[in-house]
């Protein structure tokens, strides 16, 4: 195993840029529409345990990757064959943070470059990154997650002269089950592809404070998501915000005098960047445990390939990721983040406890 | 093995070093004077219902050499701007097909105004108004405005001295809204926002022509259900715009002892909002803040105590409220629209009521009464207090 550490605040970060990754361009819990931010403090609270969930299936497996503990506690077969899906999962989860970067780029930014070669140079760099290890991914996003949220709150700041503050007025027009559905869909969409985390988590130098991050880091990105959501509803109007293909982006539009497009560009490469690292770092990891290969770093550039390729094939047009993102995604990732770490955390509990019962 | 690594890298440097020199720009590069830059665009239909797009076409190189000449009227220089024309079955069909009569590519992320032209804003603007949405080129920051009386292509083509480019001369009257307040100043995106908004029909500032040589930006255009409806005159609009909140400074002339005396709006707050009665909205209610100073007094009387200020400030409130009370009037009884957006308040702060008249809002809009509430207040007078006078 990799003798790699990285410390609370590093892996606060890669959290923190691993929540917000994707959702700076696409909105979470957009169902809920002028609701959206209810949904998003009950989502944020049931992502929040779900990400309690897996930290204490991690600390209850001290320095186990999932992998690991998937054989221990599902036995060397049944284990390996949920790892093999896991596998694809993280895979499938780094092509959608690709082919959404990418469809963000060629929409907004550049227009007539295709999307392949944006995807692939992005991935380029990635293989770089994640070869470097955990600790140096960790580093990365110290120095770079921080500038996510300042740049949210320049834009923010900037457009509030033109705001409307009572946009998001009727509270509960079309009632609670809208809003449920999205808090569910806001679990799912981010919180719970942090189940990619329970392959970083043993690498933790201070074992103690991982719940500790782990809240905190769920808190930062809910308060982070709510405060954009008021920003572009009260900018936008909440037809308009539904209408959006990306809503941050024609949020920045608004700014006046200049062009921010960049910036929110440089928002999502750092948010995107450290989603989809941690995706491929995953991936390539338990694929390199459970083929028994020692230097995983030999398998990152297949990997990433593939997830490029993935990400070229799996959509025909945008509307598609919109759709799957909102209507398919969740209960797809449902084994994979919820049913199966909570097995996990069941045996683990049970073994935990049996030998004491022993003693006693 | 570590050697043999290091002799293929330092043979590849060169390459890598030449590299760069061919990645210097994006491949599809296009340089300034590649471009038609299109300072105003505007919209019409033509009589067999096609789209007839206008492009104002700002010469950058014209306007420097107009401005750096010596003022000695240059003579036959290059004009500063030209203007096309084009029909298309669509706006975006309209916008490629006038390839055709220009050269350069057109780019439209420094339009300053959109025109639309009075048939096409009574025939819907909601449709046309969609490729401006869509396209990642369109700036949502440029100004929208209705042409009365006139066609956006005639507008277009006017030769103005007051600026080289008509579009930002046209602009720059809207912007000056600010003080006067009798357009109202939309922008695309408040627009896109307006056709949105639930219970508030959307309302765009005018444009007409005054003369040969100027433009004139006065007045609203009042939409209901996308389509144009009617026209509200200046002191309309800025009763509409006290309503709403929108003005900033305006002179409001007040009779005052055989003259005028000119206030000045400071500072001005209004809202709207609907009484409701057992679920039943009763009454429709404006109320207005506003604070003035004294800008100039043209009458016999004389300003040296309290009481000749609140006497001003009671007319101006009269006044205000007269204003108010025009606009509305219109809007019931005549065009049945609410530009208001008393549905907005209700539809935000009384749900259940919305419910139940949303269907049939528009009647019961032009059907309720209304109550208009102005606090004026007068505070400060000038540099001198008392008019000028010859003895006494």
């Amino acid at each position: 195993m990799e003798k790699t550490r990285i410390s609370s605040i590093q892996l606060f970060m890669l959290l923190s840029g691993f929540l917000f990754g994707s959702t700076v361009i696409l909105a979470p819990a957009a169902g809920a529409k002028k609701d959206a931010w209810l949904a998003m403090i009950i989502g944020g609270a049931g992502g929040g345990l779900l990400m309690l969930v897996y930290a204490a299936i991690a600390s209850l497996n001290p320095s186990k990757t999932l992998v690991d503990i998937l054989r221990e506690k599902m036995g060397y077969v049944i284990g390996n064959i949920l790892a093999v899906l896991y596998i694809w999962y993280f895979i499938h989860l780094a092509s959608l943070v690709f082919r959404d970067f990418g469809e963000f780029i060629c929409t907004v930014t550049f227009p007539e470059t295709p999307i392949t070669v944006v995807i692939g140079f992005f991935a380029l760099a990635f293989v770089y990154g994640v070869n470097g290890g955990v600790e140096v991914m960790g580093r990365m996003s110290e120095l770079l997650v921080p500038v996510v949220p300042v740049v949210a709150f320049i834009i923010s700041l900037s457009l509030i002269t033109v705001s409307d503050f009572t946009a998001f007025l009727p509270i509960l027009e079309n009632g609670m089950p809208p809003v449920l559905n999205a808090a569910f869909s806001y679990i799912t969409f981010p919180f719970g592809e942090t189940v990619a985390f329970l392959m970083l988590f043993p690498h933790l130098n201070r074992k103690e404070k991982l719940k500790k991050t782990v809240i905190v880091s769920a808190i930062a990105a809910t308060v982070l998501s709510i405060i954009i959501f008021f920003r572009d509803i009260s900018v936008l109007g909440s037809e308009l915000m539904s209408r959006a293909t990306f809503i941050s982006h024609l949020t920045a539009l608004l700014f006046p005098g200049f062009n921010v497009d960049p910036l929110l560009d440089i928002n999502l490469l750092i948010g995107g960047g450290v989603k989809s690292a941690v995706c491929v770092y995953a991936a390539t990891r338990a694929l390199s445990q459970v083929a028994g290969i020692e230097d995983f770093s030999k398998l990152t550039s297949a990997v990433t390939t593939f997830c490029v390729v993935l990400s070229v094939w799996e959509y025909n047009n945008v509307l598609e990721i919109l759709d799957w993102t909102e209507k398919v995604w969740p209960y797809y990732a449902i084994p994979f983040q919820i049913i199966i770490p909570l097995v996990l955390l069941f045996l683990s509990l049970w073994r935990k406890n049996k030998p004491s019962k022993v003693k006693a | 093995m570590i050697r043999k690594k290091d002799k293929v890298f330092k043979a590849l440097l060169p390459l890598l070093l030449v590299l760069p020199l061919l990645l210097t720009g994006c491949w599809n590069n296009r340089e300034l004077t590649d471009l038609n830059i299109v300072a105003g665009l505007g919209l019409d239909r033509t009589d067999d219902g096609r789209i007839l797009l206008t492009v104002q076409v700002a010469e950058p190189g014209a306007i420097q050499s107009s401005s750096s000449g010596s003022g000695g009227g240059g003579g036959e220089k290059s004009k500063p701007v030209f203007v096309a024309s084009n029909e298309g079955e669509t706006v975006f069909d309209a916008l490629r097909g006038m390839l055709a009569v220009v050269d350069k590519k057109l780019f439209f992320s420094a339009a300053q105004v959109l025109i639309l032209g009075e048939r096409l804003a009574q025939d819907g603007i909601e449709e046309v108004l969609d490729f401006f949405q869509r396209d990642h080129e369109v700036s949502y920051l440029m100004d929208v405005l209705v042409a009365k009386g006139a066609t956006p292509d005639e507008i277009l083509r006017m030769e103005s001295d007051i600026d080289d480019i008509p579009a930002v001369y046209i602009q720059g009257t809207v912007e000056n809204n600010i003080s006067r307040g009798t357009v109202k100043k939309t922008m695309f995106i408040d627009l896109v926002k307006a056709v949105d908004c639930r219970g508030r029909q959307p309302a765009i500032g005018q444009i007409s022509k005054s003369g040969d040589k100027e433009i004139r930006t006065e007045g609203l255009a009042v939409f209901k259900g996308g389509k144009l409806v009617g026209w509200l005159d200046p002191f309309e609009t800025r009763g509409y715009l006290f309503a709403r909140n929108k003005v900033q400074s305006a002179i409001i002339n007040v009779p005052v002892d055989e003259g005028k005396v000119s206030l000045e709006i400071m500072k001005s707050k209004g809202s709207v909002s609907v009484a409701i009665e057992s679920n039943e909205p009763s009454s429709l209610i404006v109320s207005v803040e506003a604070e003035a100073n004294v800008g100039g007094y043209e009458a016999k009387g004389r300003i040296d105590s309290p009481e000749s200020l609140y006497m001003l400030e009671e007319k101006l409130g009269e006044e205000i409220k007269k204003e108010i009370a025009m606009a509305l009037e219109r809007c019931q009884k005549e065009y049945a629209s609410d530009i208001f957006g008393f549905g907005t308040y209700l539809y935000k702060y009384q749900l259940q009521c919305w419910k139940k008249v949303e269907k049939d809002w528009n009647d019961v809009f032009k059907r309720l009464p209304v109550e208009i509430r102005v606090d004026a207040k007068i505070s400060r007078v000038g540099i001198v207090r008392n008019p000028l006078r010859k003895g006494e």
